[in-house]
């Protein structure tokens, strides 16, 4: 990875790696369990970043969210998470935030423009995560390089989030993620609920900070941006990875038949050939089937795949499927 | 007579006064938009949030009165006359956005389909229900009866957009306006819901109205398409045409912004061809002007629609490609 002298913000050239081992995480919600991530392993490192790609419901947000220690009361985790071997499951919320949070990794919420304080300005709002973080050093300086690195002016400090538009708030939410120079920043639907152009814009940003040395996860349904960012990819299926691997081997050769049916089920802009719909409904995480989790949709079903799949090595990662065993 | 809408010179300002009620600002929601569609055709409505693209379906159904221009629907002209309105309620029908929020919560999903028939006095009750079912059958909500007694939040997201478009062909109408009706839904299941509107437009002749920000989906189902920019049409024509080779920047500007999935993207820079909006007042001739790359001094006067092909028409000075 090399640095772009022009942009100051990001300073690691460490190798940063997260590896997930075997992590599950439970809702307790009514009485009921809910499966969200269930038994999920895979690692990525050296400067790479990971799309993890997956409908709503099946897990991926919450994936994120237990990365970052900001899931809700009623969850149960289980399994490890190692962050520069760290165990950030077994770190305790006080160190996290010390040491970890923001600091190593961020996030960037989905729907985070909304997230913005409307009665305070940006600079406010800037100053308010450096105090929280017994911040060192020149806050202004910090606050007005991180904007600078996000291609907005300082003019917009002193705005309220009423005064900037939707594109120019997600802006400011990604270089609010950045500000204490994490070396990874975890993107959760980040360009949802944007304009078409202003959608691209946030990716050219993203690229761009990609390429200063930051590694991205971006939790997204949209496989069309994920192909601009990450080189590994993760395909969840009802709270599990389905299929991980390189994009490239994932887009071109894929195994799983939902990746199959997933890739199938985007209308391209310079094809028009027909698609058929796949059928049928994800299962519910309240009690998921044993067996493969796709059976009920899946047009290769056989006899075995009532029995739990198992995890089947390929060239650069895995799939969960009897076909290739 | 093969078209069953057209709208000619239609006009919308939204204006809002100021504290003091003395400085007005202008909001241009529709500006001279004129098109027609024809009989079991998609044509396509695409543009930006903000574009004009909803009001322009508001102001074909007449929840919005517009300040000029006529729409004529099935050879008659709409006016306020009651019959009128009447006409175009029960012809046109409309599917919304969000499915969670476009359907009562508390009505069963069989009354729910059979309200516009009693909104507009179709048949008697037996009857109703009749049409009722085989609208639910005709969008593949199977098994009918079951489904029928169920309430929304029984159904997933998919199913409850199905509703709504039973519900909008329940009335056998000519026309239906489908404003972003993908949109919320999960990538498998947006292209069964765009099967389902090809499979109506070729069984019953309906016509439709697509609204959509999303230029593949519209390829996926369109005939013509017209892109608006801040309430007018910058570039009209068959869809094909119009997407394959784009003459107004604009419509290069949102192909330039789609990411279709191609591992090819990940070693690629993005590009695309638009400026930093220059702060000039966007309704002083062309409306791209202030983003434009290519604009030329002749840019400050407003540009027409002109055609550039057979069927293609585009309101450009310079007409790139």
């Amino acid at each position: 990875m090399t640095q772009n002298p022009n942009v100051p913000l990001i300073h690691t050239v460490s190798v940063v790696t997260l590896s997930v081992d075997d992590l599950s995480v439970q809702y307790q919600s009514q009485g009921k369990k809910i499966h969200a991530v269930d038994h999920i392993s895979f690692s990525f490192s050296e400067g790479e970043s990971l799309g993890i790609a997956g409908e709503s419901g099946c897990g991926k947000s919450t994936l994120g969210l237990a990365v970052m220690k900001t899931l809700q009361e009623n969850a149960s985790v289980s399994g490890k998470i190692l962050f520069d071997d760290i165990s950030i499951l077994e770190t305790s919320d006080s160190e996290f935030t010390k040491d970890i949070r923001w600091k190593q990794v961020s996030m960037i919420f989905q729907g985070a423009m909304n997230s913005l304080d409307p009665v305070f300005t940006i600079k406010k709002q800037f100053m308010e995560i450096l105090q929280k973080h017994n911040f060192q050093g020149d806050h202004v300086q910090t606050i007005e390089s991180a904007i600078s690195s996000v291609g907005l002016s300082h003019s917009v400090l002193d705005k309220y989030p009423h005064e900037i538009s939707g594109g120019m708030k997600q802006r400011v939410v990604i270089a609010m993620a950045l500000i204490l120079k994490p070396k990874m920043v975890i993107a959760d639907e980040p360009t949802t609920a944007l304009d078409v152009l202003v959608q691209a814009q946030i990716m050219i940003l993203l690229k761009k900070l990609k390429k200063d040395g930051l590694s991205i996860i971006l939790i997204s349904h949209d496989l069309g941006i994920i192909s601009e960012i990450a080189e590994k990819v993760g395909i969840m299926y009802a709270g599990q990875i389905v299929e991980f691997g390189n994009m490239e081997e994932i887009y071109k050769n894929p195994k799983h038949p939902y990746t199959v049916a997933l890739l199938d089920s985007i209308p391209k802009l310079q094809e028009t050939k027909k698609i058929t719909p796949l059928k049928g409904n994800p299962p519910s995480l309240v009690n998921p089937p044993s067996g493969c989790r796709f059976y009920d949709r899946c047009p290769q079903a056989m006899e075995k795949c009532k029995q739990d799949p198992p995890k089947i090595k390929t060239a650069s990662g895995f799939v969960m499927c009897w076909l290739h065993e | 007579m093969d078209e069953i809408l057209s709208v000619k010179n239609l006009k919308k300002y939204f204006i809002k006064k100021g504290f003091t009620g003395s400085d007005k600002e202008v909001t241009r929601v529709a500006d001279d938009i004129s098109f027609s569609i024809k009989n079991a055709e998609t044509f396509v409505l695409a543009g930006e949030s903000g574009s004009g693209k909803t009001t322009i379906a508001r102001l074909i159904l007449r929840a919005l009165e517009p300040d000029s221009g006529t729409i004529s629907f099935d050879g008659q002209e709409i006016t306020n006359q009651k019959d009128h309105l009447e006409k175009i309620r029960l012809g046109c029908q409309m599917v919304h956005q969000d499915p969670y929020a476009s359907i009562n919560p508390r009505m069963t999903i069989l009354d729910i389909v059979k309200e516009p028939l009693e909104i507009h006095n179709v048949g008697n009750k037996q009857e109703r229900n009749r049409l009722a079912l085989q609208a639910l059958s005709q969008v593949k909500l199977e098994p009918v009866e079951d489904i029928a007694s169920k309430y929304p939040h029984m159904l997933s997201g998919g199913q409850r957009q199905r509703v709504a478009i039973a519900r909008a062909i329940v009335t056998n109408p000519k026309l239906v306006i489908a404003d972003e009706p993908v949109s919320m839904l999960d990538v498998s299941v947006r292209i069964g819901i765009l099967e389902l509107i090809k499979e109506l437009q070729e069984k019953h002749g309906i016509s439709f109205l697509y609204i959509t920000h999303d230029l593949s989906t519209a390829r996926y189902i369109g005939h013509r398409i017209a892109i608006l920019y801040l309430g007018k049409i910058v570039e009209t024509g068959p869809i094909n045409e119009v997407l394959s080779s784009p003459h107004h920047p604009y419509t290069q500007a949102l192909l330039d912004s789609i990411s279709d999935p191609d591992p090819e993207n990940l070693h690629k820079e993005k590009k695309i061809r638009v400026n930093e909006p220059l702060d000039i007042d966007v309704y002083q001739g062309c409306r791209f002007r202030a983003r434009c790359p290519y604009a030329i001094d002749k840019c400050k006067q407003e540009p027409e629609l002109e055609k550039v092909s057979e069927d293609s028409q585009v309101a450009c000075f310079v007409k790139i490609n």
